[in-house]
């Protein structure tokens, strides 16, 4: 480890204990974070946990990860909640990837850097006491929804989470059982057998509901194509692509 | 001691190649254009394409054969991709990002001087802006007399899945708005007619500064009073503006101020909400129709500009159809068409590119013909009019001035007039192309005296 890792590490370790101006004055990156747990939710999943420090951000927006020493970063959305002790993101691990197996093999104490808060993809919270909220996701598209969720515990919402496998219902504790629907298509083990698709074209919803969809495209068309023909504004459904 | 730049990609790097001229003549290096003369050979570079990043491959190592025969130092700066970076770090003498140009000199003066620092090898890193504003501070040195960029704002936090410039230019930071103003009133001050406000998502302006800095409207507005109170003509103009941030209180400035030019340029990239999706461009096509909407409404005289990619992954014929209905309801006055080719660094590099050349080629040439029907329909409604011209330059085959209207129109003279080169003038058009006019110079009771 050379002079100036022993630096950045010294100050990721040691960040709350230091002032920025401090970091600043000696020129520490401040973007630098000590990874405090990697905490396995499946075989291909995982949250990677990181001090929360002085970092600020709205639930539902996401940051830039990289790893100290790579040259490429990825966007993830922040699962944590806002006022929770930690960072925390979800990530599923692509085998063939470049950077998902690499945060995967990450260990506490390695260094993550962190970019953002990014995005608007968020609550408004001026519809907070009058609307209901449907959260649509797919695989780890939940992120966001359980960054909204822990920040506002007043929410009137649903969570209609589209999985493969059962197990692949992360942190599903955490939810009023009421609340959340899980959709699975390879075993039967949610409320719903199928796509999730299937439970939206069923399914009535109430017109002062704002809908966040947030997973990968093939879900956010058919899902944004379903709720428009049934007759919701464009301005009422709000989109969030994982790539 | 003589230099010699090469500056690839946008206007952005062309702004920024200003500012590196100025520190290399603060020096006392000269300019050249012929590379031969030089022994301090430098590139703006640009990662957002493959072909830009080629012909850093190419010229680089012709320089480092050079440097055989002659002693020279190289440098590189620009948008660069953290991968690139590593690779040119082996082949340039010296590599810094645009946010450490002030220190540019030291760099040159210490070059092969073996201490700790030159010892260090750097470590490539996500790009970091937060000194960019010491870039700012260097006063430019302007290659034109009467056109301007000024960067208002550096870096991207979009994440369009086409485009690398987040991985290149890193976040979006803010120029503080007192030293806008400051450039533009300086500019103006000294004649210039044309001043264009640059960065990657200009609306965004102001953003990431929590409230501690002004709106992109109110920045506007700002100058919209400076013009209003100098008396002078000149415009105004900005680019890009994302659609997502883009709202009806930068249109009500634009309609009141004389000096906020009547022109926008609107990045539309396709008409398809699914492609928009697929983009990640975080707005609807309704968002877009309703700023469309607003700019008819609030500047009726404003033309409209727009950027197109076709055969994106995802686009089928269903979805480009999307766009042509897009471009036949916009109407846009132009649109700078591309065909879509994954950019090393973007989310959709790692995508297969499933659109063909020959289908890509297709619809390129189906929308251009779109365009040309509605640019050719308004540019002939203008015959017969008279419009202001800012004088820019002198058409190649007839040898008669060309200019650009104050709604970025190309205008031929059809004459042989005075040389006006960098002034405001009256022309009556006389005759409309798809993408061009004819028109006839206004001149003034002093310029027929003269």
């Amino acid at each position: 480890m050379s002079f100036l890792d022993e630096i950045i590490t010294f100050a990721a370790q040691n960040r709350d204990a230091m002032s920025i101006e401090v970091m600043q004055a000696i020129k520490i990156d401040e973007s630098f974070y000590k990874v405090k747990e990697v905490r396995r939710l499946t075989d291909e999943t995982f949250s990677l946990r990181l001090p929360k420090s002085r970092f600020t951000f709205k639930a539902g927006q996401h940051i830039s990860l990289g790893i100290q020493g790579d040259y490429q970063s990825r966007e993830y959305s922040i699962y944590s909640g806002e006022n929770d002790e930690h960072l925390e993101v979800l990530v599923k691990e692509v085998k063939e990837g470049y950077f998902s197996p690499k945060l995967s093999h990450l260990k506490p104490g390695d260094l993550v850097e962190v970019n953002g808060p990014f995005g608007k993809f968020r609550i408004d919270e001026k519809k907070i006491n009058d609307h209901k909220f449907v959260f649509i996701a797919s695989g780890t598209g939940i992120a966001p929804f359980r960054s909204m969720v822990r920040t506002y515990p007043e929410l009137d919402y649903q969570i209609i989470h589209g999985v493969r496998y059962g197990n692949e219902a992360y942190d599903k504790e955490e939810y009023d059982a009421e609340r959340h629907i899980l959709c699975t298509t390879g075993d039967k083990t949610g409320q719903v057998h199928g796509r999730l698709t299937k439970y939206l074209k069923k399914t009535k919803f109430e017109k002062n509901t704002q809908f966040y969809l947030c997973g990968n495209s093939n879900m956010i068309f058919d899902a944004l194509e379903l709720l428009k023909n049934k007759g919701f504004d464009r301005d009422q459904i709000h989109c969030e692509v994982y790539f | 001691m003589k230099y010699h730049l090469i500056t690839l990609g946008c206007q952005m790097n062309l702004s920024d190649s200003e500012r590196v001229s100025a520190v290399l003549e603060q020096m006392g290096y000269e300019r050249t254009e012929k590379e031969e003369e030089a022994t301090l050979l430098g590139m703006l570079a640009c990662s957002v394409r493959q072909k830009p990043i080629d012909k850093v491959y190419n010229k680089i190592a012709q320089w480092n054969r050079a440097k055989n025969k002659r002693n020279l130092i190289t440098f590189i700066s620009g948008c660069i991709l953290p991968a690139d970076k590593e690779k040119f770090l082996k082949l340039f003498d010296l590599i810094f990002p645009m946010s450490e140009l002030s220190q540019l000199p030291d760099m040159i003066r210490s070059y092969g001087v073996v201490n700790a620092a030159s010892l260090q090898t750097p470590k490539p890193v996500m790009p970091k802006n937060e000194h960019i504003v010491d870039l700012w501070h260097i006063k430019p040195k302007y290659e034109s007399t009467y056109e301007a960029f000024v960067p208002i704002q550096n870096g991207c936090d979009k994440f369009c899945t086409f485009c690398a410039v987040p991985y290149t230019r890193g976040r979006e930071v803010s120029r503080p708005s007192e030293d806008i103003l400051h450039e533009v009133e300086h500019l103006v001050s000294q004649g210039y007619k044309s001043i264009t406000l640059l960065g990657q998502n200009v609306n965004s302006y102001g953003l990431d500064k929590n409230g501690e800095e002004i709106s992109f409207a109110d920045l506007l507005r700002q100058i919209g009073e400076y013009g209003k109170a100098s008396g002078e003509e000149f415009w105004v103009y900005f680019t890009s503006p994302h659609p997502q941030d883009m709202g009806r209180d930068v249109i009500e400035v634009i309609a009141e101020y004389a000096c906020l030019a009547k022109q926008i340029h609107l990045p539309m990239q396709s008409g398809d909400e699914k492609v928009l999706i697929k983009m990640n461009r975080r707005h609807s096509m309704d968002k877009y129709r309703k700023i469309v909407e607003d700019i008819r409404e609030l500047i009726p005289q404003a033309t409209l500009f727009t950027d197109i990619i076709v055969g994106f992954t995802g686009e089928g014929e269903a979805e480009f159809q999307n766009t042509v209905a897009a471009m036949h309801e916009f109407q846009f006055n132009m649109a700078y068409i591309a065909m879509y080719s994954p950019r090393p660094g973007a989310a959709s590099y790692r995508w297969q590119d499933e659109v063909s050349q020959d289908v890509k080629k297709d619809r390129f040439h189906r929308l251009s013909e779109v365009m040309k029907t509605h640019t050719r329909q308004y540019n002939e409604q203008l015959v017969g009019k008279t419009l202001r011209l800012l004088i820019n330059g002198t058409d190649r085959k007839t040898g008669f001035s060309t200019g650009l209207t104050e709604g970025k129109l190309n205008v031929r003279l059809d004459r042989k007039a005075p040389d006006l080169k960098g002034k405001i003038v009256d022309v009556t058009i006389t005759s409309a192309a798809d993408f061009s006019l004819s028109g006839e110079l206004v001149l003034t009771e002093e310029q027929v005296e003269s």
